[in-house]
Formats: structure tokens, sequence, C-alpha cells
């Protein structure tokens, strides 16, 4: 649980002097049925950035995004688009009149309308040339205009998904909401498809709320992530931030790998079983704590008299993760090149950089939902 | 395939014989009425083409599309009603409104007769309101048989549109709502469009049983296809000519058959892949829910209720008037007798069918299934036209027995059987059975102790559905009944002919309640209360 509400946000400068496009304030959304409700959730997004919602399923991302979407009503709290109140407790704007884009996990394409005519959906109030042209130049733009004739049927998982974002994008829509957009796509093509997508909602200047429970994906698009647990925000920072600096043991483990050493604050330093860590965090002494370290900060030795010893190797293809068994029991992950194989059982050294540690009050939650 | 070659004993090949032999006897009325029409005189098509066709043909198309039409509305809007709103009482309306299924079209067609009627309550009350002479709506008319059918039939519509209703993912909707379109519009340009399909089905389903109806119009005296087939048979006693418009008459059915077939193909939308979330339902307002109270109450009331109520009554006087006797226990036990034969005699006539269908689907092995369905378009009067010239050719002495009645049955219900035979046969995987056979146990061991097992409430479903099917037969049993062999279907229409309404109601109410639960039955299979 965060005690510093607010969560951390660390202010973006290059993003300061946009308009703020969408805003919540405390929003809470409540129901008696399978949705988990969401409570307090706090965050706003400047015109043209891409913020993601980060979290395990049930956390409550897809709630997020769908009462912003209006199709949840909120109970306590507000939410705004372009300054406009939209959500309220008793007051929703209906979905039609938010100036909304949305892109499903499944896509939603009408199976009954060929692609052209998915895309000119939302354009009925324009003129029929008007629409034409800007439904041609929508599909220039996600490169299907030879493919505007066909039914969605025909289309392959990432066609599909093009269509998908040219029928919101062509509206102009003031924020666009992604609902795990990339879930459906074999992963090859899912690390293609967020190139692409990047780059279109930087050309196109359109703020966007995309939803994950992938962190890689997450650091791949997001300017902020915003990592929720149990319906609560946990942290809103920029991807590095969220990495190196989790706001709660909950948020280091779900953004990566991460080994939490228990230590005791002594002589103003963190003593731990495989060594001394700084207060960075001014724990008074006595206090006890863990200590989050990531398994790209440890680095093995092989060393003849040592206390600790590797307990199994998982090959990564880009490296090779270790694990190592320490006298207490307690196991830390070392992160090697892939080239560097030790075999099992070798007793080994470790060596630690200790600049990228985070130390929690070990009676902290470390993960409700782990 | 290949296995099945590999592990080929000499049963399958009897059991494809026999099947073929089977698909051949039920192709055989169809073929025979074909070839009667064929043959036929010349002079008689074109006496026919000059006086009767034209009108019938006109008359049938229009109450066709007439009843398409009311059922569409009907129907599409009741289960649009009770799949997306909330409202008090709407659970029990969801399945009230499945109950006119139980009636058949003669009971309903009779009882409107009474009620629409010269001197009747409906045209008494109207006399009150516009004065003394004015008429509302006479039962005899197009628009009264029109009026009956679409009440009697609109639950297809709605099953299957209901089903639809809750069936679609929501994404759909929502993303339409997300790119601007009002709820409305939504309904308009995304919902209905993608139900397409199960609406297309409904109306089939409506229009094939309406042009091969003879209960209802025979009743209201209104001049279609089937009740011409029928008025040569008896009054004119003119095979031939009978042949020619039952011809035509499965021209008819065939057109609107493959019409919805070729829908079908064109719109088989693929739905892309996904979560699916059901639709939420909305909650009324005081005012919408009265309103969609009154007309589910209304389109109840006229459909099911009231008719309920005035068979119950009738059958009340009709008791005390002691009406009920030995008599009326015979044409129970008939009606019992008959339809139990004819259920049995098809579930296993069907079975080697759908077996080898499901199990080898060779190409003659699909072809017999299919040319069992002969019976879809072959309406009662047109199958009985041509087993009692088939009978009086090839077989005299069968003539006026119940024999001849039980064929009738089987080959007209056959269909309706399979399609509840078949899926429960493939529901069961060949890896089953081999892995009885793994187990040392042979074919008819197999067979007796995995596959009936597995597949026996499939075809329990399917018998119940042939019983209640034959059990309410009208123009077959009335054509080719042995003399005194009076079943209840029939009591009911030889006195409401005449106008005995009371004496017709005991037999009506009992039809209606044996149907009821077994609707229920079968609809409680694929029934999802969301």
């Amino acid at each position: 649980m965060p005690s510093n509400e607010p969560a951390r946000q660390s202010s973006n400068p290059s993003h300061d002097h946009r308009p703020t496009v969408l805003e919540l304030r405390n929003v809470s959304c409540v129901y008696g049925g399978d949705r988990p409700a969401i409570t307090e959730i706090s965050f706003a997004a400047q015109e043209g950035e891409i913020v993601c919602l980060l979290g395990p399923s049930g956390c409550g991302k897809t709630t997020t995004l769908r009462a912003i979407a209006g199709f949840e009503p909120v109970t306590v709290g507000e939410i705004r688009l372009e300054s406009r109140l939209v959500s309220a407790p008793g007051h929703l704007i209906p979905t039609e009149q938010r100036r909304i884009g949305m892109v499903f996990q499944e896509y939603a394409l009408f199976p009954h309308l060929r692609v052209q005519d998915n895309v000119a959906f939302g354009l009925q109030h324009l003129s029929s040339g008007e629409c034409a042209a800007q439904v041609r130049l929508m599909l220039e733009m996600v490169g299907l205009t030879d493919l505007a004739a066909r039914y969605p049927h025909e289309l392959s998982g990432g066609q599909q998904q093009r269509v998908a974002l040219a029928r919101a994008l062509v509206q102009k829509p003031a924020v666009l909401l992604l609902d795990e957009p990339f879930s459906n796509l074999d992963p090859d093509m899912a690390g293609k498809m967020r190139e692409d997508l990047h780059d279109l909602l930087r050309r196109t200047k359109t703020t966007a709320v995309l939803v994950t429970h992938d962190h890689d994906e997450a650091f791949a698009m997001a300017d902020r992530i915003a990592v929720l647990n149990n319906g609560r925000l946990e942290q809103l920072d920029t991807p590095e931030a969220v990495y190196h600096t989790p706001s709660t043991p909950f948020v280091a483990d779900f953004v990566g790998q991460a080994d939490f050493i228990p230590g005791t604050i002594e002589h103003g330093a963190v003593q731990t079983e495989i060594g001394i860590f700084p207060n960075q965090t001014g724990y008074l002494s006595g206090a006890q704590v863990v200590v989050m370290i990531r398994p790209d900060d440890i680095h093995i030795v092989p060393a003849e008299k040592s206390f600790a010893h590797i307990v199994a190797r998982q090959f990564r293809g880009s490296e090779n993760l270790y694990t190592v068994g320490l006298p207490s029991g307690q196991v830390v992950h070392s992160s090697e090149p892939s080239t560097t194989v030790y075999p099992i059982g070798t007793p080994v050294q470790l060596q630690l950089n200790a600049t990228h540690t985070v130390l929690f009050d070990r009676h902290q939650n470390h993960s409700s939902a782990a | 395939m290949n296995q099945a070659a590999a592990v080929k004993p000499a049963f399958p090949d009897s059991l494809s014989l026999a099947a073929l032999a089977v698909a051949g006897l039920l192709c055989l009325p169809l073929a025979y009425v074909a070839y009667m029409a064929l043959t036929a005189n010349a002079a008689i098509w074109s006496r026919l083409w000059t006086t009767r066709i034209p009108e019938l043909l006109f008359n049938t198309t229009a109450l066709a599309l007439g009843v398409a039409a009311g059922t569409l509305v009907l129907g599409v809007s009741l289960a649009w009603l009770v799949a997306r709103r909330e409202f008090p009482g709407r659970q029990i309306w969801e399945w009230a409104l499945v109950l006119p299924l139980a009636i058949p079209t003669y009971v309903l067609a009779y009882i409107y007769s009474h009620l629409l009627g010269t001197g009747g309550p409906v045209e008494s009350a109207w006399q009150v309101l516009a004065g003394p002479g004015s008429h509302l709506l006479s039962p005899h008319s197009y628009a009264g048989v029109t009026l009956v059918m679409t009440l009697d039939t609109f639950p297809f519509v709605y099953l299957l549109a209901r089903a639809a209703f809750l069936n679609l993912n929501v994404s759909y909707e929502e993303v339409a709502r997300a790119c601007g379109a009002s709820r409305a519009g939504t309904l308009f340009r995304i919902t209905l469009p993608l139900m397409r399909p199960a609406i297309v089905a409904g109306l089939s389903l409506v229009i094939l049983y309406v042009v091969s109806d003879f209960g209802a119009v025979s009743l209201l005296r209104y001049q279609t296809l089937t009740y011409a087939v029928y008025q040569q048979i008896t009054g004119r006693y003119d095979p031939t000519a009978a042949s020619i418009l039952s011809l035509l008459l499965v021209v008819v059915a065939l057109i609107f058959l493959v019409a919805e077939r070729w829908f079908r193909q064109r719109s088989r939308f693929f739905q892309t892949t996904g979560r699916y979330r059901a639709p939420a339902r909305r909650q009324c307002g005081p005012l919408a829910a009265t309103l969609a109270t009154v007309y589910t109450t209304g389109v109840f009331a006229a459909s099911f209720g009231v008719p309920a109520c005035m068979l119950a009554m009738w059958s009340v006087s009709a008791v005390s008037s002691g009406a009920v006797d030995a008599r009326f226990f015979g044409f129970v036990w008939n009606s019992a007798f008959l339809s139990g034969l004819a259920a049995t005699c098809a579930v296993l006539i069907g079975l080697p069918l759908a077996y080898l269908a499901s199990r080898r689907p060779s190409r003659v092995n699909l072809l017999c299934l299919q040319a069992a369905y002969a019976g879809y378009v072959l309406p009662g009067p047109v199958g009985a036209l041509a087993l009692l010239a088939i009978v009086s050719h090839l077989a005299p002495f069968w003539y006026g027995t119940a024999a001849v009645l039980v064929i009738a049955y089987v080959v007209h219900f056959l269909p309706a059987g399979l399609q509840s035979m078949e899926p429960a046969l493939q529901q069961v995987t060949p890896n089953l059975e081999e892995a009885s056979r793994s187990l040392g146990f042979g074919t008819a061991a197999t067979l007796r102790r995995v596959t009936l097992p597995l597949v026996q409430s499939g075809f329990i479903a399917a018998w119940v559905l042939m019983f209640l099917q034959s059990m309410k037969e009208l123009p077959a049993t009335l054509l080719l009944r042995p003399v005194g062999f009076d079943t209840l279907a029939v009591r009911v229409w030889l006195e409401a002919s005449e106008e005995y309404y009371q004496l017709a109601a005991p037999s009506a109410l009992l039809i209606v309640i044996i149907t009821i639960p077994a609707i229920l039955l079968l609809l409680s299979k694929d029934w999802r209360a969301a």
C-alpha cells in the first residue's frame, strides 16, 4: 500500500506546457458483478502522451479504461475529458458524446462491413466525398489501402488490429483507449505492431491510454506507466523510474525479476546475508527492512570457498539466469551473459552493484496479488 | 477415413445397404408425386394453370409473407425486450412467450373463429364502442388467417432472436458507441445486421410452417396450395390434379429453403476471436416498464393466455355435460398408440442414417442423410397423397391400415428427429469407441456399453419430439386413418369444423397440456438464463 499518496509522480519536463486532455480525480467504481472494483484512482494525461495501465488480471485496469470510455459509471470522484466533466456520481455523459476512440482486445471489427465501411462507420456526419477521402487517407496511413474492400474475416490478426486502429483514429478522438491490443498476436507480430503503433500515435499526436499486463509492452510503449494492484494505483512514473525505483514491493516484483533480501539497519547501513547496502531511505537504526535487488545487479564468479552455490540455470537466449542458494535457504538470481556457463552446484561469490537497490519496510505488504 | 477402412468388418456394409434402402424409401413419396405430376395430361396442367394456380400461388405467397412480416416484428421486438431490458416479471415472460408453440394451428384457428366470428365476444365488444352493425376483422379473411398464424408461429423468431441478442459479443456495440453512434443507431446499424442469420433462420421456419399448414387454413377456409391439395383428394377425387398442385407446393417450399440456405451462406459472419462478454440489461423507468409489461402481456394473452382459458372453460362444460366418455379415451389411446409406434420406428430408422453420416461421412452416406430430409418439403396432404397412390398400386391390401399412417408420420417427422439425433452422435468422439475396442469389446458390445448410453438423451429428445408432432398431425391422419380410427387431432378438427367448440375443447386441451412440458424440456437444453 503506498504511503506517499498521491503516488510518486515524476514530472516530465517535455510535456509540462501541453494541455491536460484526460484527468481522473479520486475515481472509484463498485460493482455487484464480476468486474473488479477500483478505488481512488487519480492520474492525468497531457496531449500526445501515452499512458499505460499495467497490472495483473483483476487489478482494475480494464475497469478504469471502461470508466473513461463511459461504459461504467463512477461511484466516487470525477473524470474530465478536455476539461469537460464526463463522469461523476450520478452524472454520465454517454460514450458517443465523449470523443474517445477505442480498440478492443479482440478488435471487434463489424463482421458484416468491409474494411472501408468499418473505418467509415463513425463518419456519418460528413458528406460522402469527404468521408471517402478521410477513409482513404487513414487506410494509407496504416498501410491497408489494398485491403479496403475485404471483409474482416479475410484479414490476418495484425491487419485486423490496424483496421481497428484506423477506425478509432479516423474520428480524431481526444483520447484513444486500447485494451490489451497485442494479446491476440503472436510474439513476433506483436513486437512489430508495437513499433508501428508507437510511430503512428506519435505522428498523429494522439493521446492514448493503453491497458496491458505485460511490462515489456508497457516499457516499450509508454511515456508514463500507472501500475495498478487490487484496484489501487501503486505508482505512476516513467518506465525507467518504475523499473529502477519501484515505490512498493509489488511494483518491484511485477515489472521484472527481483529478489528481496531481509536485512537490519545497523551503523547507518543495511546489514544482510550477502553484504552491506546503503540506507538511502533513512530508516532508523534497528529497523527491519528488505533490500530489492535485480538479477542484472548481481554478478557471480566461481570461488572455491564460498557459502553460496548455483542451484539452477535457465537459458534465455540473450542471457543465462542463475539461481543461487544462500546458507539461510534464501535464493537470489543473477543474470550472466549467454556464453557464461557454470555447472549446477558450483560455489560462487556474489558481486553486487549496490547503487540500484531499493529498501522496503519488511512488514510492508509484499505482493497481495503475486 | 483410413482408420475406418482398416477396422472395417462385414457389419458396416450391411448397415450401409440398410441406410441406402431406408433413404430410397423415404424419397419414394416425393419422387412418386413428381412422377404423377410430370406424366399428367397436358390438358389438366393448362386447366389448372388458367383456373386455380394463380389464385393459390398468390394466396400462399401472400400468407407466407404476411406472417413472416408479423412474426419478424413480434419476435424481434419481444426478444429485444427480454434480452436487453429489465422490467418487473421479465423472467416469467421470457419463457412464457414460448408457450404458443404448444397450441396447434387448428386449435388456435378454431378459438379465433369463435372469438372474432360473427356474434363473438370481440365483435360484441366492438359494437358497443363503434355502434351496432360494425365489423372489426373477420377470422375467415386474409387478415384473420395472418393474425392466427402470426400468433402461433412468432416464438420461432423470438427464440432464435433472443439467443442471438444474448450471444452477441457486446464489444461490437461498445465500439459502435465509441464511434459516436447512439443507442438506437447501434441497434439498427450493428446489432440487427449481425443478427440477420438468426432472424432469417427463424423466418424460414415460420414460412415453411405456414406454407405446409393445413389446420388453420382449412378451418378458416382460406385457399392455399396445401388446402387445395386436400380438397382435390377428398372433394374431387382427382389425384392427378392434386399431384400437380403438390409438386407446385414442394417447389414453393424448396424455393424458400434454397433462398434461406443461400442467404445464410452469404451472410455467414465470422466472429473474430476474443473473449465473450454478455450484454447487460438496462433497467426500465416506470413508464417504459409499464409499456413493456402491457406489450408482453398483450401478446401472451392473445397467443396463449386467452385461448388456454377458453379451452379450459369449454372443457369444464363439456365434461359436465358428459362428453368425456369411453369414446374419448379411445381417441386418446389411438393417438398415443399411433404416435408411439411412429416415433419408435423413426428412431430405429434414423439411427443407421445418423450413425453412418457422422462416423463414415462418405458421399453416399451423407447423401442418404440428405435424402431423409426430403420429408421436410413434403406437407402432410402431399405425403398422404403419395402414399395413397403408392399403396393402391403396389399393396392394395395395406390400404386403410394403421401401417400406412405410421409410414406417413415417419417420412414427415424423421427430419425433425434427425436434427436431434445427429448432434448427439457427433458429440461422442470415435476415440471413446476405439478405447472400448482396445479394451476388448466388440462392435456390438461397444455400441451397447459406450455409444448408446452417451447418445441416450439426444435420442429420447428425438423420440419425444416425433411423438408430439405425430400426435398433433392432422391432414395425413384425416386422409389415411383406418375407418373409425379417430385421433385427438382429428376429433378437434371434425368438431371444430361443425362449430361444436365445446366438444372439441377436451381433446385440444389435452394436446396442449401434453405438449407444454415437452417444449420446456427441449428448450431447457440450450436455455441460458443469463
